[in-house]
């Protein structure tokens, strides 16, 4: 009964628009994903997100184009974030911190002032699979097909940079170039993201697909081909979660990403264990 | 580029940390082609801090740097093969085979929007097997041992056929016999390919014997000169400021 319930389910036009923008999503964000795992810059997703949300909280509190001033936001606040992380001034996960801080009080404020936005704000948090339109999958469609065109332009760079940033320098590569590159990309996942996923639970996408790939992958070939293939399956059992449990996507997608981190990392620890084994 | 000028021009370099503190002053030196330097001081002496200055790594506070005769050191870069002083120190997960580690040294030559060709891959082929790690291939670079690691990074840095190499204390955390293939590989480089060096090391004993010439420094320039007017026995112990023995490695190159 319940398998019939949700094979209806899914053939409702506003479910299949959820998966195709989680498809498009999954993609690009696992891809990314590797380079700010590998980077260990795995909280600038946090500091972007929340930049976005302060963002769509002044375009709501204008009442002008939220999604679009948004954008806006998070990409000055990826050029700050960026730039405080290659200050020597500030530590890392401190410029992170202080973004996360500034976007998440200044939404706060807004929304107090304007007394609520007029807008559902647990989807704005949490993710929502009704919200989705066209629209939304039209224009994630292009970006993320310019941003995909980006990093296959600039992919060995962005590999090397990844591997080992004073080596990439000292070969003649602009690393600073790339490295605002990277986080500007991550904003414009953010963006896209925001609809299904969340605010609160974006930057996830940007972590969990390469870091349970990196559990089992022996090469960089190996990762890039693995982490779309578990952002996909992250994010469609996630939905088909969040349809089942009547949830919010955002926190249905995390967990399944969760539950396959664990299952990958125990996976990783038997293997380990049973060849020493073998050893002795 | 003429025969004659030297590969790096190093004229009164100093630099200031933003502290304050003097990491290198008045450092000359001139580096001819087919050169083998020694590049020797104790722990903080400015050694790392000298050949990240011929990168364009590190800015001098003041002086002049020419790398194949141009001050715009960017331009040159792609005939320089560095291995830093942290090349070995790897994450174990980070998700990097031997080849694609070696391959990334081909990123200079290969040039901004263009992928790597069947020419690249062939020559990676060529330099694994050079220097014996092509059975590694498909190993995982940070589960390689300090020897094997070695290999590679100096393999990674050849691959592009640079005409100088910057080695950053390359042997340090490998046991002896790795360091004496290592030595030996070295020196081959330089007296077969003609490939100038530039080493900087602990083992006095064994790179003074390797290299023509011996830089010395601690933050200011101790010696430079031919490796024969090399003083050892007065220079290195004012330089590490306590008594330093040099063992003559009979099994050396």
């Amino acid at each position: 009964m319940i398998i019939l319930d949700v094979l209806s389910l899914l053939q409702a036009p506003f479910i299949q628009r959820a998966f195709i923008i989680s498809i498009i999503i999954a993609i690009l964000s696992s891809i990314l994903s590797i380079f700010i795992v590998l980077k260990k810059i795995s909280l600038i997703g946090d500091g972007l997100s929340h930049t976005a949300f302060g963002g769509l909280a002044l375009g709501y509190y204008v009442g002008i184009f939220p999604l679009w001033i948004a954008g806006i936001t998070v990409v000055l606040g990826s050029i700050g974030i960026n730039k405080a992380l290659r200050s020597t001034k500030i530590s890392g996960d401190a410029a992170v911190a202080v973004f996360l801080q500034l976007g998440l009080a200044g939404g706060i404020t807004l929304l107090s002032l304007a007394r609520g936005f007029g807008v559902n704000l647990e989807s704005l948090l949490f993710g929502s699979i009704l919200i989705v339109n066209i629209d939304q999958i039209i224009t994630a469609a292009i970006v993320a097909a310019i941003a995909l065109g980006i990093i296959f332009l600039f992919f060995k760079e962005m590999v090397y940079i990844t591997f080992d940033e004073t080596q990439a320098r000292a070969a003649g590569i602009k690393t600073w170039v790339f490295d605002y590159l990277l986080s500007i990309l991550a904003g414009v996942v953010v963006i896209i993201a925001i609809p299904i996923v969340g605010v609160l639970l974006i930057s996830a996408l940007l972590v969990l697909p390469a870091l349970i790939s990196t559990q089992v992958t022996k090469s960089f070939k190996q990762t890039v081909i693995l982490a779309p293939i578990i952002g996909l399956i992250t994010v469609i059992l996630g939905i088909l979660a969040s349809v089942i449990l009547d949830a919010a996507p955002g926190g249905t997608i995390v967990l399944v990403g969760l539950a396959i981190l664990a299952i990958a990392f125990i996976g990783k620890r038997t293997q380990s264990f049973m060849t020493r084994q073998k050893r002795l | 580029m003429s025969e004659a000028k030297p590969i790096v021009e190093i004229r009164d370099v100093s630099v200031k940390y933003p502290n304050g503190v003097m990491a290198l002053e008045g450092i000359n030196i001139d580096v001819n082609q087919k050169d083998l330097i020694a590049l020797i001081g104790p722990n903080g002496a400015g050694k790392s801090t000298l050949l990240k200055v011929i990168l364009g790594l590190t800015k001098p506070t003041s002086g002049t740097i020419k790398l194949f005769g141009s001050p715009d050191l960017s331009k040159n870069l792609k005939y320089v093969g560095y291995v830093p002083q942290s090349a070995q120190a790897r994450d174990p997960n980070l998700p990097f085979s031997v080849y694609e580690t070696v391959m990334l040294g081909r990123t200079p030559i290969a040039g901004l929007f263009h992928g790597m060709k069947e020419e690249d891959r062939q020559k990676v082929e060529e330099t694994l097997k050079l220097f014996g790690i092509y059975e590694l291939k498909d190993r995982k670079i940070g589960q390689l041992s300090g020897g094997q690691s070695q290999r590679v990074f100096l393999a990674k840095a050849m691959v592009a056929e640079p005409k100088l190499l910057l080695l950053d204390e390359p042997t340090s955390g490998v046991d002896t016999t790795s360091k004496k293939e290592f030595y030996n590989v070295l020196d081959r480089l330089n007296k077969e390919r003609g490939i100038t060096v530039i080493l900087s090391s602990h083992d006095i004993g064994v790179i003074t014997k390797i290299a023509n010439r011996v830089l010395c420094v601690n933050r200011s320039q101790f010696f430079c000169g031919e490796n024969e007017d090399f003083a050892a026995d007065v220079e290195i112990h004012k330089m590490y400021d306590h008594p330093v023995e040099i063992m003559d490695h009979h099994d050396h190159p």
